[in-house]
């Protein structure tokens, strides 16, 4: 299935080629010293586009971490309100949901978005190459450096075991750390 | 490195209670047990060189080979291998034997279409084959796995078979014959399907049925594979499983011996489609239904939790059981699970690739889990070998559970470079429970452990009735191992929960003993460890105690029983209230 892929688009940019040399002028095709010129346009064009997707690739999953930390305050919230209102299962529920968010932003989104990592990564595709390689990122993560990673699995499991018997404190204080390291993450972009 | 703990080797005698045994029904919750706590993890320490472990699956009449493709395992499929299963298939209190069998390949040629096999146990110890009798050959599908349960509820023991194909529901018609009703059951599912689970989902008191599946492929991709995936830059070995496209995981709820797929209504989704081989079904947070681990290879474990009424949520993450400590995806291919710290919390072990620790997760309480595999000297014991099948059984009789795993190489190009990882065949691995601790102890755990081979699929079982735990593991290409256990060790006392019409012991059954001031708990569960069922007697050592405090069964509808005051040394039949 890869491979008809790729043959598929190899086939497009062929297409493209020819039908740029076929518009070219007879006396360019015959003494061209070096690539015509409609090539190297078209080819600045799919830099563009390429460069241009690695960049939309970033800012979709700055997305998913955005919703997800979106979800995560709703559920802080919502723990917040329970544990004033001493509601236990209440309590519960919402902290056991607001362990699960943070998990995904260590995650970078949820298993269905592992699988699509897991598809680009087969295909070749790994955003930090560079990175993966001085161990900064694991492989296929876009913006969740390893570090941060393990700040969120570690304040996700804080989470999930505070959440049959929460202390305000210590929710606040586990909040404190998934915040600091979202927001160190979420540096605008360069 | 793995820890000795220092500790009193003896186990208080039990006073004579004169007290009858009695009998209790009750119903109540469950009760979850205490959160652990450090001072509570002691326990004793028993000497080394007390195992003895002796292969006698030749002398046993266990033959039969077990074809694994290619020699030069050009496929995944062909160094998967299979899993392996202790039952006792004809009610006469003996275990028997069932083995998935695969075929042989040369280059695109299928060779052979290898034979299941059906061994029924003998009173003298040894096996005959009953396959042919008993009409479970395995219809010429390339095997994988077997979950052993009575599925309909009429007293005898089923199987479903998973296969690379069509899986096979064999249905028990008593009388020693079985019948394929995967197609009128709906659980043949094509694909490649591994590890599988019966459990009561949705306590209506029917088993379910959940399936892993490992990867999407034809058989045409798999005759055509080469070896095209270079390995250290010295050989050629057989591709994935990244590259390959991750099969989907089935669950099926009965609807009166029928299987309904209710994946995506039950939130069992397999989002990540992660490459799935090992299935156990079992109550990891005490709250009365049963969960669900599934490992995966190379990608997240997942926990679903049931919230009684057999709707799931995939928590591995969070809960702590679905990454190592270092937050990495690991290549999961087995499980056990059991209390190792003595906390009355289901723990849970993982088994994984090579160069990377096989994981213990301990339960926290309320099934929430710590990796302690570098702590407990379980992840540097296991770091070199490529582990498979496994289990947490009491192999000595001291009241713990010890840990066995199967080991074995995907690719026998690494014999070329010995000095880089070892070998493609393996020696399994036998660590020692010392206070929650585990020790190596398989260089003096008797010449079955010296056996170099690739196992796979493991099973544990009493199948010669003399009170300790015996291991059968497949093996690629080679008849299976049947290690015998000679280990002088404490006292026992298996519990058999006798099923509905007298039948094998009820999925989800949980029974806790109390001896000589300690407590265990096991379950009744069809299939863990890797696409393998064990014995579904539930056994306990108990070191010097000659008596069991109590007994407690708790059923799968709730219901308690109680026996106090009980002989050791005996096969003790319960019946469902």
């Amino acid at each position: 299935m890869k491979t008809g892929r790729i043959d598929r688009a190899f086939v497009v940019l062929a297409g493209i080629a020819s039908l740029l040399l076929w518009s070219a002028p007879a006396g360019a095709q015959q003494h061209a010293a070096g690539t015509p010129a409609e090539m190297v346009t078209t080819y600045e064009s799919l830099a563009d586009a390429i460069l241009s997707v690695k960049a939309t690739e970033a800012n979709l999953v700055r997305s998913i971490l955005s919703a997800g930390y979106a979800h995560a305050q709703v559920e802080l919230g919502r723990a917040r309100a329970a544990i004033k209102s001493n509601d236990a299962k209440a309590v519960q529920a919402a902290i056991e949901g607001l362990a699960a968010d943070v998990a995904q932003l260590g995650t970078e989104g949820d298993n269905a978005v592992a699988a699509v990592r897991k598809r680009l990564v087969e295909g070749g595709h790994h955003h930090h190459a560079d990175g993966e390689a001085k161990g900064i990122y694991d492989e296929g993560f876009v913006v969740v450096t390893r570090a941060a990673k393990s700040a969120f699995l570690d304040a996700s499991k804080a989470l999930g075991q505070m959440a049959r018997a929460p202390k305000a404190e210590a929710l606040e204080a586990e909040w404190q750390k998934v915040q600091a390291t979202y927001n160190s993450l979420m540096k605008p972009a360069r | 490195m793995g820890r000795e703990r220092g500790g009193a080797a003896a186990v208080a005698l039990l006073g004579a209670l004169a007290v009858a045994a009695c009998l209790h029904r009750a119903t109540a919750p469950p009760v979850p047990p205490e959160r652990p706590t450090p001072e509570r993890l002691g326990g004793p320490v028993a000497p080394a060189d007390r195992f003895l472990f002796v292969d006698v699956a030749a002398s046993a009449g266990l033959s039969r080979p077990f074809l694994a493709g290619r020699p030069g395992k050009d496929h995944l499929l062909d160094s998967a291998g299979a899993g392996v299963a202790f039952l006792d298939y004809d009610r006469d209190g003996r275990l028997d034997i069932y083995l998935p069998n695969a075929w042989r390949l040369d280059g695109r040629k299928i060779v052979e279409r290898g034979r299941n096999a059906l061994y029924r146990g003998r009173p003298d110890g040894t096996f005959e084959d009953a396959t042919d009798a008993a009409g479970v050959a395995g219809e010429g599908e390339w095997g994988a796995g077997v979950a052993a349960a009575d599925y309909d509820g009429d007293g005898w023991t089923d199987l479903l078979v998973t296969n690379f194909g069509r899986n096979l529901l064999y249905r028990n018609r008593g009388g020693g014959r079985f019948e394929n009703v995967a197609a009128a059951a709906g659980v043949e599912a094509p694909g490649w399907n591994t590890g599988a689970a019966f459990f009561d989902a949705d306590a209506d008191g029917d088993l379910d049925l959940y399936i892993a599946a490992y990867i999407e492929c034809t058989l045409e991709e798999v005759l055509a594979a080469v070896p095209a995936l270079d390995w250290k830059g010295l050989e050629k070995v057989a591709l994935g499983p990244f590259g390959l496209q991750g099969a989907r995981d089935h669950f099926f709820l009965q609807e009166q011996g029928r299987f309904v797929d209710a994946t995506a209504a039950a939130g069992m989704e397999d989002k990540a489609r992660g490459y799935g081989f090992a299935v156990r079904a079992a109550d990891f947070d005490a709250d009365g239904d049963l969960d669900l681990y599934v490992a995966n290879d190379s990608d997240p474990n997942y926990l679903y939790r049931n919230d009684g009424a057999g709707r799931f949520q995939e928590i591995g993450v969070w809960s702590g059981c679905g990454l190592d400590a270092n937050g990495a995806a690991q290549a999961s291919m087995g499980i056990a699970v059991g209390d190792t710290a003595g906390t009355g919390w289901p723990d849970i072990f993982v088994t994984n690739f090579s160069q990377d620790f096989s994981t213990l997760y301990r339960n926290l309480g309320d099934g929430l889990f710590e990796d302690v595999s570098e702590a407990t000297g379980v992840g540097p014991a296991t770091y070199k070998s490529l582990s498979w099948g496994t289990a947490l059984a009491d192999f000595d009789n001291d009241g713990d559970l010890d840990l066995v795993v199967a080991n074995g190489h995907i690719y026998p190009q690494i014999d070329l470079h010995p000095e880089i990882l070892g070998t493609y065949a393996q020696r399994n691995t036998l660590l020692e429970n010392a206070g929650g601790a585990f020790r190596d102890v398989t260089d003096r755990a008797g010449p079955g452990f010296q056996i170099a081979a690739p196992g796979r699929g493991l099973a544990v079982g009493d199948y010669d009735n003399d009170g300790d735990l015996d291991i059968l593991i497949g093996n690629l290409d080679l008849p299976p191992t049947l290690l015998r256990n000679d280990t002088p060790g404490g006292a026992w006392l298996t519990v058999v929960c006798e099923g509905p019409n007298g039948g094998p012991p009820p999925i989800g059954t949980q029974v806790t003993v109390r001896a000589g001031g300690r407590s265990q708990r096991r379950d009744v569960a069809a299939s863990d460890s890797y696409a393998s069922t064990h014995d579904p007697r539930l056994h306990f050592g108990l070191g010097g105690s000659e008596r069991a405090e109590t007994v407690e069964v708790r059923w799968p509808d709730g219901r308690h029983t109680v026996l106090r005051d009980v002989k050791a040394r005996q096969f003790l039949k319960v019946g469902r209230p």
